[in-house]
């Protein structure tokens, strides 16, 4: 296998209650902006993947609607959707075609324009196959159950799960895409209304409208073009294992094991890297997350973020673009999102937001709810600079 | 409800999953039904095409015993589309070690009295309305002491 390296990136803004574009020209803005990053022209990409929940949009064909028209026809185009995975899943796939030889150039794109398709106050939850959503369970009430059993086992108050949000506010603070500008306390995110108890509005992801596009190619093209080098190390995919019996729910096993193969395929450990952009669909996640993925024991999540290891300063900073809890949460769009936001960072480009000395970076995103399981999906991508 | 029995006839209702959730006609308890893999013993809740385990697709039924203890729950105030709010939600870890995630079924100014680890058990109850008016009616929870209550 070859390895791959990310030749361009390009993004729209985070777009808060409504996008000023129609889905597919988020997309084309995100490709538009990921090619001119890229030094490349249109026709210069041999394959392309795009993640897009059309559960949610309704969308046919999407990915080619985005590409098409921007002159890139030709070549295969294929449409990835596993929840909030989907373009992070794109990203896995077109590396995949470089890796293998398949192609020099591919491209994945990730968009969701939410605020198009969606009415304001209702919640996600997994499709009604789901026997458990069949019963009324949404996504804010699987987290806020993660939630409160995290709190039962190890002590933790909603006052400890508050301060995620006021850290990653303070981070999306100078994020220029985010609309999340303003300073949360620790008071106003325990006083937030009620959305699935114990969590509150403040402790859950907006949802935003965004595009996102990632050009991936060989070293020889990455040389030629004469972009910084980054690699990507391991570009990990697993899925759920299902069980009946009596799961830890404070354990996010997929995420675990997904993080122990994503570090095994790259050569590295936690100890190696330097910021991670994690799913913090909910503010609880990045206590389990932190955890499972080796950052601190089962258990120390509250302690590893009070002692400041996850913040600048630390041992790793997460969320330093703002996370899902104060960018926004463009389902389809977020994993190919945090790639983007993560290769600035690895070409010290992040402005404000730049993690020091910033060489190894770690993105995650899992996916959806099948019953018996963590989740459904779990994206790990590690690049190196 | 249960109250209401002898309207059932005119009420436009399904059953959801009656493969898993028996109401018996004798007017008995209801109570959920685990498979149990004729191959390696392995007990699924609901009921699977083959064995996860070892692929053996032979099954024989296994009902549950109707109670068991609340592992975790939530109260949704912002509900799935076409569901009213607060709804209460939560897992039963049961004694055959399968663990079912289903409404607790009590009235809003009852939902602040649960807690984890108490006993719960299966009962049948109205769990979705479509737009229709068409009720689904499958299993929830209901506090053990208090198995007549309900919304």
């Amino acid at each position: 296998m070859r390895d791959v390296y990310i030749i361009g990136v390009g993004m729209t803004d985070y777009y808060y209650r409504k996008s000023p574009m129609s889905d597919v020209s988020l997309g084309q803005v995100a490709v538009y902006n990921a090619l001119k990053d890229a030094g490349i022209k249109n026709k210069q990409v041999q394959s392309v993947y795009t993640g897009e929940m059309p559960g949610l949009s309704g969308s046919i064909c999407f990915g080619q609607q985005v590409a098409i028209t921007l002159g890139m026809g030709g070549v295969p185009m294929m449409n990835v959707e596993s929840a909030c995975s989907s373009s992070a899943l794109a990203v896995n796939l077109a590396a995949k075609d470089v890796a293998a030889g398949v192609t020099d150039i591919s491209m994945a794109v990730g968009v969701q324009n939410i605020s198009a398709h969606r009415t304001s106050g209702t919640a996600f939850s997994p499709d009604l196959n789901n026997p458990e959503a069949m019963q009324g369970l949404t996504m804010p009430g699987l987290y806020s159950m993660r939630a409160r059993r995290y709190m039962e086992n190890f002590g933790a108050t909603s006052e400890d799960i508050a301060l995620i949000c006021v850290k990653n506010r303070r981070h999306a603070m100078n994020n220029p895409r985010s609309q999340f500008h303003d300073p949360l306390t620790v008071e106003q995110v325990v006083n937030a209304r009620s959305i699935s108890e114990p969590l509150t509005l403040l402790m859950s992801c907006p949802n935003v409208d965004a595009g996102a596009a990632v050009i991936v190619a060989t070293k020889e093209k990455a040389m030629q073009l004469g972009t910084k080098l980054i690699r990507i190390l391991a570009s990990e995919v697993t899925s759920g294992i299902f069980t009946n019996g009596f799961r830890d729910m404070t354990w996010m096993e997929i995420t675990a094991r997904g993080a122990k193969e994503a570090y095994e395929i790259a050569g590295i450990g936690p100890e190696d890297i330097d910021m991670v952009e994690c799913h913090d669909a909910f503010a609880i996640n990045e206590f389990l997350y932190s955890e499972a993925m080796g950052f601190c024991g089962h258990g120390e999540g509250v302690e590893f973020l009070r002692s400041g290891g996850s913040d600048y300063g630390g041992k790793v900073v997460f969320s330093p673009r703002g996370g899902l809890l104060s960018c926004g949460h463009p389902t389809g769009a977020s994993g190919a999102a945090q790639i983007v936001e993560m290769t600035w960072q690895l070409r010290n480009e992040a402005g404000a937001m730049q993690v020091p000395d910033c060489k190894t970076a770690m993105t995650h995103v899992t996916g959806g709810g099948v019953y018996g399981t963590n989740n459904s999906v779990c994206t790990i991508n590690i690049l190196s600079s | 409800m249960a109250e209401k029995t002898t309207k059932v006839d005119e009420q436009k209702q399904v059953i959801y999953h009656p493969d898993f959730f028996k109401i018996p006609e004798d007017g008995g308890a209801p109570y959920l039904v685990a498979s149990k893999c004729r191959n390696c013993g392995q007990l699924w809740f609901p009921n699977l095409r083959a064995c996860p385990e070892c692929w053996s697709d032979a099954f024989d039924d296994a009902p549950m015993e109707r109670a068991g203890k609340l592992y975790v729950y939530t109260i949704s105030n912002v509900p799935q589309p076409g569901l009213k709010a607060p709804l209460a939600f939560g897992y039963v870890d049961f004694p055959n070690g399968i663990r079912v995630g289903a409404q607790i079924d009590v009235p809003p100014e009852q939902m602040k009295d649960i807690r984890i680890g108490m006993d719960l058990q299966v009962e049948a109850g109205v769990i979705r309305e479509d737009k229709d008016g068409v009720k689904t009616v499958s299993y929830v929870f209901r506090p053990v002491a208090a198995s007549k209550g309900g919304k």
